[in-house]
């Protein structure tokens, strides 16, 4: 219920990664108790800045797909197939990308559906200062070859790029609103298969979106969907039981056992977000005692992982020590036993790196994600070895500028999704950027990544888990448990989970049958 | 309360009957209740360091949820740590920051409301309009921008609030104050040459005192609500435990272990309840709203009998057919139980056309005398023996609605001070015609004809614009007038005026006193006139009563009692009308009054 | 009457400019970043100072302001910073939600709150009693528990409501009834209990006046004094502490519209004022303000009516 911290992460998850960081913003669904079968109502905690696609971010998705068609679909297993751009081809040395283009489609006033459009939505996306802006940086030049053609020429290979395309980065709107300022913020419009219904969508709290008349693609099986906005996950358990919600995603373990309570509530897991002690301090800018590798593998051997996952989670999840999930090709099932609980042994090596006295550690408190329960056993077990552990509460008006802007803090505890795209985890969490805030790096590291980099996953995978590996030991990271969050519905609606994302794409919803 | 002006202190809240507050709180069952439970609470919070001396954020998470343990009655909470000790520890954040926002609330509002109200002028206006400012911010926007500010502690919210609600302070010394301004005694000291800050200290902040510790309590009340509330939306203390955020800890996991609620909730609610119970003791008691109406402590009536009186019907026999009161007592209840006889067997009687005067001090039990006639003894007063017949008709045990048939149109009242007696919401006209049309059931321009024809009749010289007017629109003496046109609009047989002219001036008495003889001579009436006034007694009436301390000392006629009088208490009140005794303060409605 | 009502305005509108500025101050304080807010973690400082340039955030708070009240006094209040979104538009979205509250608590507790009241002021006694604890128990209980039991009992165990949302007055007249039942019940346990306490004072003080005596004296039945003349003195200061309640529903209903899911002025306020969107939270100021201003006048009137005396030519 802490609402403010709520928003703190949602500001979060939305300025965060695209997919990757599913944060704390949750989508669910629900259906009104007036709404006929063709309806369905999705209640979040989302809150998206604006309906204009360069603003879009991986959690608030949902509301941009009813809209905006990316130019690659995602499917549920992750997969990648035809949407806007109907085939898509690499070059030799995988720094071009040819995309071609589904002809025929044409935007609301008109105006068609081209390459053009293209690059008039991707560089735009690309200098428009959204959060996901960053996501098109290797991208050189789009190149218009003819009006069903375009390539992207990229600076260095990219593997996630086409997990872009399938997210914020390509999502298009239709270039004819440009030019009128602010107006897709509140008036989007694209070539998706719903329109946003003005009248019965009031901006942070209901949007209603309506079947699109004459979409290009396959019909959606509802006519209207509603996307609810809900600050606390109490309201949107009840209003699932009492028949105002059909369909949401619960995260906290409380109200997952609420909802499950009620005999019509149907429910599927699905593990995406792991919770963490992002350590971005390697370099020791802030907190000078984590420069030395044995102080942060010292945290990893404080913490008491499976207390926290049976007290915190209910055993709700899975204890790991790696930030890879298991559908990457990095992961490696046995690192997450790798650290134990083993204060003793952590004692030891705060002796070993001169830390006899121990050293103090001050981290960001966002109350949504740090509960209580949390806060105090961090305190517990790091004291234990003698980390004395200071927690700062910030929220959402001082949130990001307290992490990302004062660089205030060596480390952050954040719930953060897993991408099954290997090179989408790097990016995020490796790769200078956000949660590397300070670009650390090391020699590891710096080897490994151009191997990685120029390959599919599939076939960099021993580099992939030797950095894997190697980010485990050297204690990047302290990553407690992969959480089970759970999609529960009224019974009304199929739900199924998005690869890639915690919250389902705007497709994967049907009737029950 | 001294014995030349008795009965001008009473009702205000003022020093003398503050003395046994505290003694009557603690008599007061809810009060004894709350007091302990908040004093219970306080010092559980208090001695938390000694209670539980472990740290409120030792927390082991393998206890989580456990239940009771040796060492931990209450057993643990979600991050297991101690339940009682984060109790404690918490009480001392949430309460502490209530005693803030107090202290904050009170640092403001008091003094400028006192020096508002006391001063009045432009500094009122200006502390007003700032008051009326605040009032308007929007407290939310406030308490989050001043956190934004300030930083996510408890205190800060609890100084903001303070700051919020200082004008509900303001406002009410404010208030009082300037009522009391002009009071007999702070114009007294004025008189006296007492300074303002003297004037202030010793009368007007004894005045303030008591509803200022009501509003405490009540105030305290919110401030702990606020705070829990504000917890629960995330806008809280940060890592400092107060209620609210176990409460609302609590909540987070209520699916798992509800009963975590219990120790947090209780805490709140019988804190709270406590506060607003003792608000209302205090009120009870400091402001006499209880239900058991406090009386007015006086010395213990002289065990005396009653003179021989000469003239009086004594006895059963020759009993006057208008009015006739025999071993009349009444009697009060007293706060603690038992009762207190402040009438102690009168016997008068009245004939039709006959002006009788009772006379004696404030406080002699004459206007308990007059209100037994009329059945409308205050609260908790009853006539306790004796009997009266109106009429020949007895009406001691009589069911109320016979007697309210023979108000008005058989026994009529005439008040003592006017303007209190006319309801200041309705038109001095409407307030003739609702009894006539009541009590004698005709129409609406019948009642209005007659209500003007009763204005011309007791001398108002604009009866139609009268008629049109608010009571705060005409003056005490017009006032008076309509009250008397009042009593005579249905007609009446007995007359019964308690001290008609008291409140008026000099010139106005005359014309008043003028009017009721006519009144008399020209219907008929019988009339019980009370009053201290022998002057009053020796223009206007046939015959006399003398009462002392609840007692009739002597009866007779006007010429016998005043020229002639056989007890020494009279000859004391003949004497004391030279040094014209000052007229008694307006009745007071918060008080049983017992002159 | 009129000219009362044209000096008050002006004094509103006064005070409504006061407010502004000690608003818009109070806002600019606390450094929230609104572009590295909009923009995250991973923007460069460069474009996060652009996109704050082009928000006129880079002017100093004076200049700032002198631009918003430029706007604001021809009503336009720009668009949310965060949202793109008309303000006032959003405001007007979320109004109708809170009215309906605000207006729904204000007759359940006007008439409750009166009925109550007065029965235990006349009566004292055992109504008396349970009048009382009725207050304290209203009062003690954090006003979040009430609400989630209310909840709890009514519209997940029972059925009777819906637990959640809110439907438009124009939407179903029934759908809006059945959603703002709960949330309205919910508030008025509360305000029921502090105003039947307020009429019950009043009423007791107000039997004990001189006048009413004489009335009885009068020889008018009980009834006929209680409810023409008790009555009507007791409103006044009853209406004060309603009307102050009313206005209170603005900001405070804000734990009930969480926990039904409203999309209310309250969560409004609290959300956007977290985040530093000064646009929104001053047109929400200024929305209050006015409101407190307006209810304040008719109260004044009301009590003006009720009571001659207070009463301004």
């Amino acid at each position: 219920m802490k609402k403010s911290a709520r928003v703190a992460i949602a500001a979060l998850a939305l300025l965060a990664a695209p997919t990757v960081l599913a944060g704390c913003s949750d989508s669910g669904g629900g259906a009104a108790p007036d709404s006929g079968p063709k309806a369905l109502s999705i209640a979040t905690m989302t809150l998206p800045q604006s309906l204009d696609p360069k603003d879009a971010s991986g959690s608030a998705l949902p509301f941009f797909q009813a809209v905006y068609d990316t130019l690659v679909k995602r499917e549920p297993d992750g997969s990648y197939s035809p949407m806007l751009a109907t085939e898509w081809k690499y070059n030799e040395d995988l720094t071009e990308l040819a995309l071609t283009l589904r002809s025929g489609v044409k935007f609301d006033d008109g105006t068609p559906f081209d390459a053009e459009a293209v690059k008039a939505n991707m560089e735009r996306f690309r200098k428009g200062g959204g959060a996901q802006a960053k996501t098109l940086n290797d991208v050189k030049t789009i190149k218009v070859v003819d009006a069903a053609h375009v390539t992207l020429e990229l600076a260095q290979p990219n593997p996630a790029m086409l997990f872009y395309l399938s997210d914020a980065a390509g999502l298009m709107a239709n270039p004819a609103d440009f030019a009128k300022g602010d107006a897709l913020k509140t008036k989007p419009s694209g070539t998706g298969p719903y329109d946003l219904d003005q009248n019965l969508t009031f901006i942070g709290t209901r949007w209603t979106f309506t079947r699109a008349p004459g979409y290009w693609g396959a019909r959606l099986p509802y006519d209207t969907v509603t996307i609810n906005y809900f600050d606390n996950e109490t309201a949107i358990v009840n209003g699932l039981k009492t028949g105002q919600v059909n369909a949401a995603l619960i995260q906290d373990a409380d109200q997952q056992i609420s909802a499950e309570s009620d005999p019509k509530v149907k429910s599927t897991k699905q593990e995406f977000d792991f919770q963490g002690l992002v350590l971005f301090d390697r370099g020791g800018m802030v907190t000078p005692e984590l420069r030395d590798p044995r102080v942060r593998q010292a945290l990893n051997y404080a913490i008491d992982r499976k207390t926290m996952l049976e007290k915190i989670r209910q055993n709700r999840g899975e204890i790991t020590n790696q930030v890879f999930g298991p559908s990457t090709a990095a992961y490696k099932p046995e690192l997450d036993g790798h650290y134990s609980h083993d204060p003793a042994k952590a004692r030891e090596l705060l002796k070993e790196a001169g830390l006899g006295g121990g050293f103090t550690l001050k981290l960001p408190r966002i109350a949504a994600i740090v509960s209580d329960a949390l806060a105090a056993s961090l305190q517990a077990d790091l004291g234990a070895v003698g980390i004395k552990l200071s927690w700062e509460d910030v929220d959402a008006g001082s949130a990001i500028k307290r992490i990302f802007t004062d660089r205030a803090f060596s480390g952050l505890v954040m719930n953060i999704g897993q991408s099954s795209t290997d090179w989408v985890v790097v990016g995020e969490l490796v790769l200078p950027g956000a949660f590397n805030m300070f670009g650390y790096t090391d020699d590891t590291v710096k080897e490994l990544l151009p191997k990685i980099q120029g390959r599919d996953a599939q076939a960099a995978k021993a580099e992939l888990q030797a950095l894997n590996e190697h980010l485990v030991k050297d204690g990047w990271f302290v990553p407690f448990y992969r959480m089970t969050f759970l999609h529960v519905s009224d019974g009304t609606v199929t739900i199924t989970p998005q690869d890639g994302m915690a919250v389902p794409s705007i497709y994967n919803y049907a009737p029950a049958k | 309360m001294s014995e030349s002006t008795p009965a001008a202190l009473p009702s205000a809240p003022g020093p003398v009957r503050r003395a046994g507050a505290a003694r009557l709180l603690l008599a007061h069952p809810l009060g004894l209740v709350s007091a302990i439970v908040l004093a219970a609470v306080v010092a559980g919070v208090l001695l938390a360091p000694v209670l539980s001396p472990q740290d409120p954020d030792v927390s082991n998470l393998r206890d989580a949820f456990g239940g009771p343990a040796a060492g931990h009655p209450l057993g643990f909470d979600s991050a297991g740590r101690d339940i009682l000790t984060r109790l404690l520890h918490g009480g001392r954040n949430t309460l502490g920051g209530a005693v803030i926002a107090l202290a904050v609330a009170l640092a403001l509002g008091v003094p400028s409301g006192l020096l508002a109200g006391y001063r009045g002028g432009r500094f009122d206006s200006a502390a007003g309009w700032v008051v009326n400012l605040v009032m308007a911010l929007p407290a939310m926007v406030v308490l989050l921008a001043s956190r934004a500010i300030l930083g996510p502690t408890v205190w800060v919210l609890m100084v903001v609030l303070g700051f919020l609600v200082a004008p509900v302070f303001f406002r009410l010394v404010r208030g009082i104050v300037a009522n009391v301004r002009n009071e007999l005694y702070v114009d007294a000291a004025k008189v006296s040459g007492l300074r303002d800050r003297r004037i202030v200290a010793r009368h007007v902040l004894i005045v303030v005192r008591a509803p200022i510790i009501i509003q405490v309590a009540l105030v305290s009340g919110i401030a702990v609500g606020l705070q829990a509330g504000l917890e629960f939306l995330g806008i809280g203390s940060g890592d400092t435990p107060t209620w609210g955020a176990m409460l609302n800890e609590a909540f987070k996991n209520i699916q798992r272990a509800p009963l975590l609620m219990l120790w947090p909730g209780l805490a709140l609610g019988l804190t709270n309840g406590a506060l607003v119970l003792l608000a209302a003791a205090l009120r009870d008691v400091l402001e006499d709203r209880g239900a058991a109406p406090a009386v007015r402590r006086r010395r213990a009536p002289a065990p005396e009998a009653p003179r021989g009186t000469d003239g009086t019907p004594a006895g059963a026999g020759g009993r006057a057919r208008l009015l006739s009161v025999r071993d009349l007592a009444v009697s009060y209840a007293l706060p603690g139980g038992g009762e207190r006889e402040v009438v102690h067997g009168v016997d008068l009687d009245v004939r039709a056309g006959e002006i009788v005067g009772l006379v004696g001090e404030s406080g002699s039990g004459k206007t308990q005398t007059a209100f037994s006639i009329l059945g409308i003894l205050p609260e908790g007063g009853r006539v306790s023996r004796g009997s009266i017949t109106v009429e020949g008709q007895e009406i001691v045990g009589m069911p109320e609605r016979r007697h309210r048939a023979l108000r008005g149109d058989v026994v009529a009242y005439v008040p003592q001070e006017p303007m209190s007696n006319l309801d200041p919401a309705f038109t001095v006209g409407s307030q003739l015609v609702e009894p006539m049309r009541c009590k004698l059931g005709i129409s609406r321009a019948e009642a209005t004809r007659r209500a003007l024809d009763l204005l011309s009749l007791v001398e108002i010289a604009d009866p139609r614009r009268t008629f049109g007017s608010y009571p705060h629109e005409i003056s005490g003496g017009m006032a008076q007038r309509v009250l008397i046109a009042g009593a005579m609009s249905c007609d009446p047989r007995l007359l019964i005026a308690d001290e008609p002219t008291t409140a008026l001036d000099v010139m106005v008495q005359a014309e008043v006193l003028g009017l009721l003889r006519r009144l008399q001579r020209e219907r008929g009436l019988g009339v019980l006139l009370v009053t201290h006034n022998l002057g009053v007694v020796a223009d206007l009436c046939d015959r006399v009563a003398v009462m002392k301390q609840g007692r009739i000392v002597e009866t007779g006629t006007a010429e016998q009692v005043l020229h002639a009088p056989g007890d020494p208490y009279t000859q004391r009140l003949l004497g004391a009308v030279l040094d014209d005794v000052p007229a008694r303060g307006p009745w007071r409605p918060s008080n049983a009054e017992v002159s | 009457m009129l000219s009362f009502i044209a000096r008050r305005t002006a004094a509103g509108a006064v005070l409504l400019f006061v407010i502004s500025f000690l608003s818009y101050t109070l806002l600019s304080i606390p450094d929230t970043d609104v572009g590295r807010q909009l923009l995250g973690q991973g923007a460069s400082q460069d474009l996060v100072d652009a996109r704050n340039a082009a928000l006129g955030l880079d002017r100093p708070t004076a200049v700032q302001y002198a631009d918003w009240l430029a706007h604001a006094v021809r009503g336009d209040f720009g668009t949310s910073w965060f949202s793109g979104e008309n303000v006032m538009r959003a405001i007007a979205n979320r109004l109708p939600v809170t009215i309906s509250l605000m207006v729904g608590v204000t007759l359940v507790t006007a008439v409750l709150a009166f009925g109550l009241g007065v029965w235990a002021g006349v009566r004292r006694g055992a109504v008396d009693r349970f009048v009382q604890v009725f207050a304290v128990v209203g009062y003690a209980l954090p006003a979040f528990l009430v609400t989630l039991v209310i909840v709890l009992v009514f519209a997940v165990h029972l059925r009777w409501f819906p637990a959640i949302g809110y439907v438009g007055l124009t939407e179903s007249f029934t759908g809006w009834l059945s959603t703002v039942t709960l949330p309205v019940v919910s508030l008025a346990v509360v305000s029921v209990a502090g105003v039947a306490q307020q009429v019950r004072g009043s009423v007791i003080d107000v039997m004990r006046q001189d006048y009413v005596r004489t009335l009885r004296a009068r020889g008018l039945p009980p009834w006929r004094i209680i409810l023409r003349h008790v009555v009507r003195n007791a409103s006044a200061p009853a209406l004060a502490v309603l009307g102050m309640q009313f206005v209170g529903m603005l900001g405070g209903a804000v734990l009930v519209e969480q926990i039904f899911g409203l999309p209310g002025i309250g969560s409004m306020t609290v959300n956007y004022t977290t985040r530093g969107d000064i646009p929104v939270i001053m047109a929400l100021v200024m929305v209050s303000v006015t409101v407190v201003i307006v209810i304040n006048l008719v109260v004044d009137i009301l009590i003006g009516w009720l009571n001659p005396k207070a009463r301004i030519a």
